[in-house]
């Protein structure tokens, strides 16, 4: 569980801008969650705020204020509704340091599966005790590129998955799945994850015990998802960290 | 250049509140009084121009999405928008490998010896405060800070730039901001 303290250190550097790119993603997500991180952000933003005023204003390209103009009468169109954007529905309270830290060490990259879950037994013995049923997973190429999020929430048996870092390549799309002895051999989809958008999916027909220490995983592959049912291109893996709650 | 009178944040709250319902006559508006600023905020931290007209572009359509979001109680709207343009850029700068040190243009004369020029802080209240309390950090200190608000670098950014162990950094950062929240609490 952090502390005012470690909180209040963490909005501040979110505020600041110093954390790394999973470091941030993870903050984006408590924040939804957790209204005094947010509350804590808001106050050191506004504390810092005055530092841009060394900041000297640049007039952007005069073109950008009419192409800014059609995004805007497209987005009108669209009837997005402030109060009706996605949010990640996993709570997320994890000491983000020292487990950010772990992630690291573990290094998941599209390397050898068998290693990854030999190391996983580290996170293994993190674990926090059973009743907790909010988890998240940090998928990522290196230190530096946090490829998705995805949040795990077995009490209303809903994951969701925000892209952080991940390119999409024209004609590629990303998918989604699980691996578990209990689910059959290899990985079943869990559904594409679609460029630019966050996904909800609902994992109400796969047992909760199982969920919670399958391995899962992202892939590329072609557009409309694997062709053959099981990834075909390179592979970023995760398996759940429970959050403290 | 010619330069835009600054509109105050009362007039910035009024335009926000036309926005929120919708009124694009308001957002052009709001643009034109904003979009320099917070173009200069983003290029600062990405050092690039076509990523910063990317960004420049999702952050306006943010702003007229999220405008009803927008509580005069809690932020400035220059800092509620401002806001929004630094995390989008941030998180820009963290996904491509930043430009190494080395390699920013000219003109983005970032590292100079002379001693930070705080003086435009004093534009404004909260501004004159902030300042006092960044004076009484030590000058290394206090350039951590605003070097790494300025141009958005990271604890990794930070330890190359001042030559420090990333560790360091962040018992520095972490010192110098529970330092400067007391100051401004006083």
């Amino acid at each position: 569980m952090t502390g005012p303290a470690e909180r209040d250190a963490l909005a501040a550097e979110y505020a600041l801008g110093t954390l790394d790119a999973a470091e941030r993603a993870v903050v984006s997500l408590r924040m939804t969650k957790e209204p005094e991180l947010s509350a804590a952000i808001t106050e050191w933003e506004n504390r810092l705020a005055p530092l841009s005023y060394l900041i000297e204003p640049v007039a952007p390209p005069v073109e950008l204020a009419k192409k800014i103009e059609q995004k805007v009468a497209a987005a009108t169109f669209g009837a997005i509704t402030p109060g009706a954007l996605p949010q990640p529905v996993s709570v997320v309270d994890l000491d983000v340091e020292r487990r950010l830290r772990r992630w690291r060490g573990i290094g998941i990259g599209a390397s050898a599966l068998a290693a990854s879950l030999a190391l996983f037994i580290g996170v293994r013995e993190a674990g926090r005790p059973a009743t907790n049923q909010n988890f998240v997973a940090v998928f990522q190429k290196d230190d530096a590129s946090p490829s998705f999020v995805m949040s795990v929430d077995l009490a209303s048996r809903t994951l969701s998955v925000k892209r952080v870092a991940a390119e999409v390549p024209s004609g590629k799309t990303y998918q989604l799945w699980i691996a578990s002895d209990q689910l059959g051999v290899g990985p079943q989809s869990l559904g594409l994850v679609e460029q630019g958008s966050d996904v909800k999916q609902a994992i109400a027909r796969i047992d909760p015990g199982i969920v919670q220490n399958a391995l899962f995983g992202v892939s590329l592959e072609p557009a409309g998802g694997s062709p053959t049912g099981k990834p075909t291109g390179p592979v970023f893996h995760a398996k759940l960290i429970p959050t403290a709650q | 250049m010619h330069t835009v009178t600054p509109m105050t944040a009362e007039e910035l709250t009024k335009l926000m509140q036309r926005v929120a319902a919708r009124d694009r006559t308001a957002f052009a508006s709001l643009y034109a009084a904003t979009s320099g600023k917070l173009y200069g905020v983003v290029l600062r931290i990405v050092n690039r121009r076509d990523l910063a007209d990317e960004i420049l572009q999702e952050v306006y359509v943010k702003i007229w999405e999220r405008a009803g979001d927008f509580d005069a109680r809690r932020a400035s709207p220059i800092t509620w928008m401002a806001t929004i343009a630094r995390n989008r850029a941030l998180d820009e700068a963290r996904k491509v490998k930043p430009v190494s040190l080395e390699d920013m243009p000219a003109g983005f004369d970032v590292v100079s010896d002379a001693p930070l020029a705080l003086d435009l802080l004093m534009r404004s209240e909260d501004g004159r405060r902030l300042s006092d309390c960044l004076q009484r950090l030590d000058a290394e200190k206090r350039d951590v800070v605003v070097q790494a608000y300025l141009h958005g670098l990271s604890r990794e950014d930070l330890g190359k730039r001042f030559d420090r162990p990333v560790p360091t950094i962040k018992t520095w950062l972490h010192r110098s901001l529970a330092q400067l929240k007391d100051c401004l609490a006083a």
